[in-house]
Formats: structure tokens, sequence, C-alpha cells
């Protein structure tokens, strides 16, 4: 399913392949009930507003990725930010990485270390509670949700719950690609969704996309592509 | 080499002992940890530069989920094929 921000309901359907049309709208009412899509009239109309997501382009010619697309293990999306960022002479962003496999640890800490930012890492629950606790609060949250002892929707459910971190952007970097796990993400409030495997770039770009840092795109769209 | 270039040929040198590990947890049919190990390769292989690789561990990892934690004789045939598919897919990896 395709939300670019300026299709129409039908134009949605038409492109849901061979989802039904029932199947396609109770999803655009529950994106719309979490407040990630904005209805232009009312979702019953033909006007839906996608807002605030991305697609980054970067990848659009390769090879992997098009092998991906084509099997359907595909998704990726970011909200942006409500306002833009603008960060302090020496203020670094925290990226809190939820993560269990150790050479993707690597990957993602290596290259944000590249672009000046600080990690911050854990990899099961009692990591993921001490990182939340740790001063300062982390700017964003990457989360897996095959963790060892604990499952990475509950956490998101959990931030969400507790005042002190609720308002941090969680971003959902798993290999659970099917449109009941977007879903399920999306329902308790993750900021951006990203399926394993990933061009570590797209992971970039939806952090400065959810923090409104400069150098998030300025293209508005989204895919996602149910298996 | 740059430290990204770095990290994706430590991966590929590391790859035999990931497989070498799920062929030890398929032959011990210990499926749970197969399934976990399937998915965490599914993850990794196309970020690494794998895709191939990454859409034959995913083809695996759903497999098992639809199998269900016992698989019978056909099961388990039909498993060893697709596991069989990502040893090809690791041999062929640059």
């Amino acid at each position: 399913m395709l939300l670019d921000g300026k299709s129409t309901v039908a134009q949605i359907r038409a492109r849901a392949g061979s989802l039904p049309a029932k199947a396609v709208d109770e999803a655009l009412e529950r994106l719309l009930r979490s407040g990630h899509i904005l209805p232009a009239v009312d979702v019953a109309s033909d006007h839906i507003d996608a807002g605030n997501f991305f697609s980054a382009s970067t990848s659009e010619s390769e090879a992997a990725a098009a092998t991906l697309r084509a099997n359907g293990y595909f998704v990726r999306f970011a909200q942006r930010a409500a306002q833009p960022r603008k960060l302090a002479a020496g203020e670094k962003i925290t990226v809190f990485v939820v993560e269990d496999d150790a050479q993707l640890v690597k990957l993602v800490r290596t290259y944000f270390q590249m672009e000046g930012m600080e990690t911050r890492l854990a990899g099961n629950r009692e990591e993921i509670n001490a990182g939340l606790r740790q001063a300062p609060k982390p700017d964003v949250i990457l989360l897996d949700v095959m963790l060892p002892d604990v499952d990475g929707f509950d956490v998101l459910a959990r931030v969400r719950q507790h005042d002190a971190v609720k308002d941090i952007p969680v971003i959902m970097m798993t290999a659970r690609a099917t449109r009941e796990a977007v879903l399920k993400g999306l329902e308790r409030g993750a900021t951006g969704y990203i399926t394993k495997p990933f061009h570590i770039e797209t992971v970039l770009t939806a952090v400065k996309t959810v923090l409104g840092l400069p150098g998030a795109p300025a293209r508005a769209d989204s895919e996602i592509k149910p298996k | 080499m740059n430290p990204l270039e770095e990290l994706s040929a430590e991966y590929r040198r590391e790859l035999p002992a990931k497989l070498e590990k799920i062929a030890a947890l398929w032959s011990a049919r210990r499926v749970p940890e197969l399934h976990r190990a399937l998915h965490t390769l599914a993850g990794s292989a196309g970020t690494f530069g794998l895709p191939e690789l990454s859409v034959a561990a995913r083809e695996a990892e759903n497999y098992l989920e639809a199998c269900g934690p016992a698989l019978d004789a056909r099961q388990q045939a039909g498993f060893q094929q697709l596991f069989d598919g990502i040893c090809r897919c690791s041999i062929g990896a640059p």
C-alpha cells in the first residue's frame, strides 16, 4: 500500500493489489485513529492526506532493495517532527539502539558516530531499563522487536505509558514486515518503522526526520508493502 | 577500507560460522532457536549486502513459523530444501 500524501482512497485501494477493499479501509481507519494519517475531509470520503511520511530514494535502483521489494519484505516510514530542531554548539544527539544482533549494533553505532551522534546500546530488558534511566534522556530510540527476553512492541507500549520517556520518538527496526506487525507498531505509538534488512542511510534519514534535524527529506510520503 | 566496509567484510568472514550454528540447530531439531537464528540472519544478511541470502533465510523462517514446533517428515524434507538454498546463497556470497 503506498501512501504518498496525495492519493485518494480510491487510488490507494487500486494499488493495494489483492487486498480486499474492506481490509484497506480498516487499515486506513486504524492509521487515522492512531494519528499517523490526517483526513482531508473524512476517512469515508475519497480524500486522505497521508502527510508526515517519507520514503528515501537513495536505494531505489539498488538490486538489494529491488530483490527485497519484489519479495514483499520492505517497509519504511517515519513521522516528521512537528518543529525543526537546531542543535546548539557542541550539542550531540543521543540515539538509543535496542538490538541484540552484535553486528548490526556495530554497524549502527559506527555509522551514527561517523555522523557525530552519540549511541547508547541495549540488547535485553535489563539494559533497556538502564539505558532509559541514564541521563541524558535519549533523543530517539531505535527498537528491535525480537529481543531475547522481551518483545519490542511491549517495550514500545511501556515507553509510551511512562511520563519521563513517553515523548521520545521510537523507530521500530525489525525484520517483522507483515501488515499486522506494522499496524501493531503504529497502534502502540511507533514514530517510524523500518524493516530489516535496511540501508543504514535510511535509518539515519528516519532519525533526522523524526527529530526535525537538517538533512531530513523535504518530500513526505511512505510505503507500506504488506507481505 | 572504511569502517563500514570493514564491518561488511567481517560479516562475510563470520558467515560460515553462523551457518554452521544454524546447521547444528537443525540437526538437533531445536526449532525455536533455529527460527530465531534464521530471523536474525534474514535481518542482517541483506543489510550487509547479501540480499539473496536474506530472502532465502526469510523463506526458511516463514516456513518454520507455518510448520510449528514439531515438523513431520514431509515438512522436514521441505525445510531441508530451503536450508540447502541458504547454503548455496552463502557459497555464492562475494
